[in-house]
Order: C-alpha cells, then sequence, then structure tokens
C-alpha cells in the first residue's frame, strides 16, 4: 500500500497534534527520569542505592516499562475513533476518496511515531547516562531494551484502536482500556501464577510458556530477558524455565503478530460498525 | 447522474429507508425534505456509498459501483455533515488544509476557498473559538474543498441564525454560478428551502411520499389555491359564499379570511367575490407553499 498525501496529511496531523500538546516531551522526559530514578535506586531494596550492572538495571527497568508504556499507549489511542465520532469529523473521513484500512493505518502510524519518539528520547537520554556510568559494554542489550519497550507501545496502541471502535464513546473506551491495561500488565500474571499454585507446579513449561506468549507484556519481558542472558522468566514469585524454541526470533514475531491482529480485527470491526 | 433503485435499508428491526427509487440530475438542486428520523441522512450516506442499502441499486453512470470505484467516485463529492465540531486545536486554516488533501484537492487553493467562504479573517483563529456559523462556513469549505460535482448537505442550516442561514445560502448560490454543481440538500425547515430548490423529495417514515418540482406536486396532488381577503367589517356573508361555492378549510383572524380554493373553481369564486367586493378591500391568491405541499402529501 503506497502511503498517499491524504494518509500523510491525516498521520501528520495525529503526530502534531501530540508534539503541539507537548504530549511528546512531557512523555520523553518522564520517561528520562523514571528511568535514572529506578536505575539508581533499583537495588535499594538490599540496602545499596547506585549504578548497578546494566543487566540488573534492565530487569528492573523492564518492569517499569510493562505498567507504563501500555497505559501511555491505551490512553494514547483508545478515544482516537470515537474522538472522531463525537466530533462528526468521521463521516468526513469517510466520505473523502480514502479507504478504512488507509484511515486506520494513518492515524495509527501518527501516533506510533509519536509514542516511538517519546519513548527513544526519553531512555535514550537515560541510556547516555547509564553509559557514563556503566561503560559501554552492555549498550547493545539497552539498545535491544529500548527497541523491545517501542514495540511494546506499539502493541498496546493497536490493541487501543480496537477498544476505539469497539466503543463509540471516548469516556467508554478509555474506562475500557483501563481495564485492559490491568489485566494484561496484572492480572494475567497473577491468574498464571495462581494456576501454577493450583497445580502445584505440574503444568508444563511448554503450556506455561505458551501462555505467556498470550500475554504482550509477558512477550516484553521474555524478550528482555533473553537479551541479558536470563534464560527464567520471572512472575512474582514464580521462576518460569523458557523452553528452548522460545527464542527471540519467535518473541519478535509474535510482538509482530500482536500488533497487526488488533489492527486488522480494527479494520473488520469499523466496517461492521459504521459501513453497515 | 446518479440514480437510487428501489434501495431499503433495515438497521434490526427498524426500516430507516424504505424502498426508495429517486434519480438526482445534472446540474439541479434537489432538496431532500421530512421530519427529524425520516431516513433522509440514511438516504444521504447511501448516496456517498457510506452506508449499504440492505437491497436495492445505487447507478453512477449506468452501472453499479465497487468498494474502489466509490472511492474514486467520493473525488467528484463534497459532503457537509450535519454535525461537526471540528478540532478545538486546529485554526480554520490547518483544518480546510487537512481535509483539502485528505479529499484530494488541488494543492494552493486552501486560502482561496477560505476567502469564498467568508473566513479569510478568522483563518489563523483556532476552531475552538468559532462560533456555530463560522463552524458551518468551515464545514461548507471543506466540503469545496476537492472543487466537487455533487454537493451533498444535511441539515446544513441547522442551528444558524436568520442572518447565518442567507450567508449560508449567498456562500452556496456563488458556488453555484462558478461551476455546474448539482446540490442535494436535506433539511426540515421547508420555507427554508422552498424559494432555492428546483425539484423536491419529500420523505416520511423512510419512504419516499412525492418527488417534483414544486409546481409538479401543487398541480399533482391537486392541492387547492390559497386565497387571503381583507375583510370591511361583516365577515359572516363572505364566509357562507365561499362555502357555497366549494372553498375549504375557511378561517376568520385579526381582519383576514383564509380559506383554500379548488383550482378548477378559481376563475367562478372569484367572479362571485367581485359581486361581493363591497365587503372586502383586498385579496390575494397564491399557490400552497411547500409546507403545505409537505401536510397534504400522505
Amino acid at each position: 500500500m503506497v502511503f498517499t498525501d491524504a494518509m500523510r496529511a491525516i498521520a501528520q496531523k495525529e503526530l502534531a497534534d501530540k508534539l503541539k500538546s507537548r504530549w511528546v516531551i512531557v512523555i520523553a522526559a518522564a520517561f528520562a527520569v523514571f528511568t535514572i530514578v529506578i536505575s539508581y535506586f533499583g537495588g535499594a531494596t538490599s540496602g545499596v542505592a547506585g549504578f548497578r550492572r546494566m543487566d540488573a538495571t534492565i530487569a528492573s527497568l523492564t518492569s517499569l516499562v510493562t505498567y507504563f508504556i501500555p497505559l501511555l499507549a491505551l490512553t494514547l489511542g483508545g478515544g482516537i475513533i470515537a474522538d472522531e465520532h463525537d466530533k462528526g469529523t468521521l463521516d468526513i473521513y469517510l466520505a473523502s476518496p480514502i479507504s478504512v484500512g488507509e484511515l486506520i493505518l494513518s492515524k495509527f502510524a501518527g501516533l506510533a511515531i509519536a509514542i516511538t519518539i517519546s519513548t527513544l528520547a526519553g531512555l535514550g537520554v537515560a541510556g547516555l547516562v547509564l553509559l557514563i556510568k556503566l561503560g559501554s559494554d552492555a549498550a547493545l542489550s539497552y539498545v535491544v531494551f529500548m527497541l523491545n519497550s517501542v514495540s511494546l507501545g506499539l502493541i498496546f496502541l493497536s490493541i487501543s484502536f480496537l477498544v476505539s471502535i469497539l466503543f463509540s464513546e471516548r469516556a467508554k473506551a478509555i474506562a475500557f482500556t483501563v481495564f485492559i491495561w490491568l489485566f494484561f500488565a496484572l492480572i494475567y500474571d497473577l491468574g498464571l501464577v495462581g494456576l501454577l499454585i493450583i497445580t502445584k507446579g505440574s503444568i508444563g513449561n511448554g503450556i506455561f510458556s505458551m501462555l505467556l506468549a498470550l500475554n504482550p507484556v509477558d512477550v516484553f519481558r521474555m524478550l528482555n530477558f533473553l537479551s541479558i542472558g536470563e534464560l527464567s522468566v520471572f512472575l512474582g514469585l514464580a521462576s518460569v524455565e523458557l523452553p528452548v524454541y522460545m527464542k527471540t526470533p519467535v518473541l519478535w514475531v509474535l510482538s509482530l503478530l500482536w500488533i497487526t491482529l488488533p489492527l486488522i480485527l480494527s479494520y473488520r470491526l469499523f466496517k461492521r460498525r459504521y459501513l453497515a | 447522474m446518479l440514480e437510487l433503485i428501489d434501495i431499503t435499508k433495515n438497521f434490526g428491526e427498524v426500516k430507516a429507508v424504505d424502498a426508495v427509487t429517486l434519480r438526482i440530475h445534472e446540474g439541479e438542486m434537489l432538496g431532500l425534505v421530512g421530519p427529524n428520523g425520516s431516513g433522509k441522512s440514511t438516504l444521504l450516506r447511501i448516496m456517498l456509498g457510506i452506508t449499504r442499502p440492505s437491497s436495492g441499486k445505487v447507478i453512477i453512470s449506468g452501472r453499479e459501483l465497487r468498494e474502489r470505484e466509490w472511492q474514486d467516485l467520493r473525488k467528484g463529492i463534497g459532503y457537509m455533515p450535519e454535525r461537526v465540531t471540528f478540532y478545538d486545536n486546529l485554526t480554520g486554516r490547518e483544518t480546510l488544509e487537512l481535509f483539502r488533501r485528505v479529499k484530494g484537492g488541488r494543492p494552493g487553493t486552501t486560502d482561496e476557498i477560505l476567502k469564498k467562504v467568508g473566513l479569510e479573517s478568522s483563518k489563523e483563529r483556532k476552531v475552538g473559538g468559532y462560533s456555530k456559523g463560522m463552524r458551518q462556513r468551515l464545514n461548507l469549505a471543506q466540503a469545496l474543498s476537492n472543487e466537487p460535482n455533487l454537493l451533498i448537505l444535511d441539515e446544513p442550516t441547522s442551528g444558524l441564525d436568520p442572518v447565518g442561514t442567507k450567508e449560508f445560502y449567498e456562500i452556496l448560490w456563488a458556488a453555484r454560478e462558478r461551476k455546474n454543481l448539482t446540490v442535494v440538500l436535506s433539511s426540515h425547515i421547508l420555507a427554508e428551502i422552498e424559494d432555492k430548490i428546483d425539484r423536491v423529495a419529500i420523505m416520511k417514515t423512510g419512504a419516499l411520499r412525492a418527488v417534483g418540482s414544486l409546481e409538479e406536486l401543487y398541480s399533482g396532488f391537486n392541492l387547492p389555491l390559497k386565497i387571503s381577503i381583507t375583510v370591511n367589517g361583516n365577515n359572516a356573508h363572505l364566509v357562507k359564499l365561499l362555502e357555497k361555492e366549494g372553498a375549504v378549510g375557511i378561517e376568520y383572524k385579526d381582519g383576514y379570511l383564509k380559506a383554500g380554493i379548488p383550482r378548477e373553481d378559481k376563475i367562478r369564486i372569484l367572479s362571485a367575490l367581485m359581486d361581493e367586493k363591497e365587503n372586502f378591500t383586498d385579496l390575494s391568491l397564491r399557490e400552497p407553499n411547500l409546507e403545505e405541499v409537505f401536510f397534504g402529501v400522505h
């Protein structure tokens, strides 16, 4: 599909909105501050404050990102279509010579660039501080962590589009995105831990890893732990050995699926909801 | 130009549009009138290819279009939805530039269009500070931004004051003068559009009850002519005469006697009245207006 001038106009509008409202800079600054604070105080529970090894830092930052980015991305896109519907502008887009797919993709592209810039800028600035303090040995792991974080943002942005089409009112859409966030960031893993306890660990690693792969937050965790050479994934008190096939390329494909599938569903649902 | 054949649209149990057949001629201004909820907006959305009919055909240039072809067709259509608030954080110029690009309008025409709709002086202001009238002008501007051949306007003056309404139609006339523009305009304010349209299509409960020019509808439905008599003193004599001659809906109020008289009896009734001219000082005879046609159509 060619990115037409109409699509560029829509994407630019979405990005410009976030730049003009200072959303991008505020989020980038928040990322930078939180990242530095967590990197410094991440080991405070063991009685030591200060910058630690990069792998330990990334493990701490993974927890920050799993809460922060999904919430951010969900609220960013959760009202995107509902807003257009409320304003009446959706009808203008629908009566224009662009397809539904082009409309959804261009809006997604604009917001994806906004969340990518803020994530890379925020984590990048913090990364420079870490580079100065910890040296460049584990710089590649940090770069991979940054890219994984962007990927997590895009996954939840994609999910937010689906929510935005499910609910034609912004308030309902946003309320539901908070539920989605709670589900993937907290409830799902609690459920898995509960499952481990109930089955007394008899559930196999293979099945358990597959269940982990169904949660994009866990996919993100696994990617980061693999990048720092940590083969087990920590879920609260539980520790799970990943099976051999759960390699980085597989997890990248899963991430890609998590980005594309909600968008495809959004497209189909949009057609049923607004064009039927 | 565009032909709807036996179009029906159901939303669950509700029949929003019921077997509508309508042809829109090139260059005409068609008024689609009916009360709220009569199916006008749904029919307009079907004309735009946004809503798919449950049954029936939309024929353009002699054939039905596929989805991709609808997209191409929309390059030549301007659509003004009834209720648009736009983006409060964008200026008028930024808003129009966005929609011009989305609709594939010619680059560099944004300022020209804003000038035509009278928003030149406020184009750098945020739309959040625009009045209802200014937003409607901007709405018309976006509909004109791709220089369409067909303009579809859904309740375009809804919420505008009389001055805003007058200015809106002046802008629309100017646009029609520049180009052979076909306009389909929906409204439930009948008096407002009756002197502006070439033909009218009357919708009630999803069905098309009548289509034609006002003159065709007057004669087609044989609606009585409206007579108004300025009474000079006692009106009882005139009332009796009108009743005897077959006038209908006779009313007396504030010195005026009003009635409907059958077209075929016009000359006879006027002659009879002239024999009683000492009882009135003036009289006028007119065709029924659109509102009377509307209520006369069942």
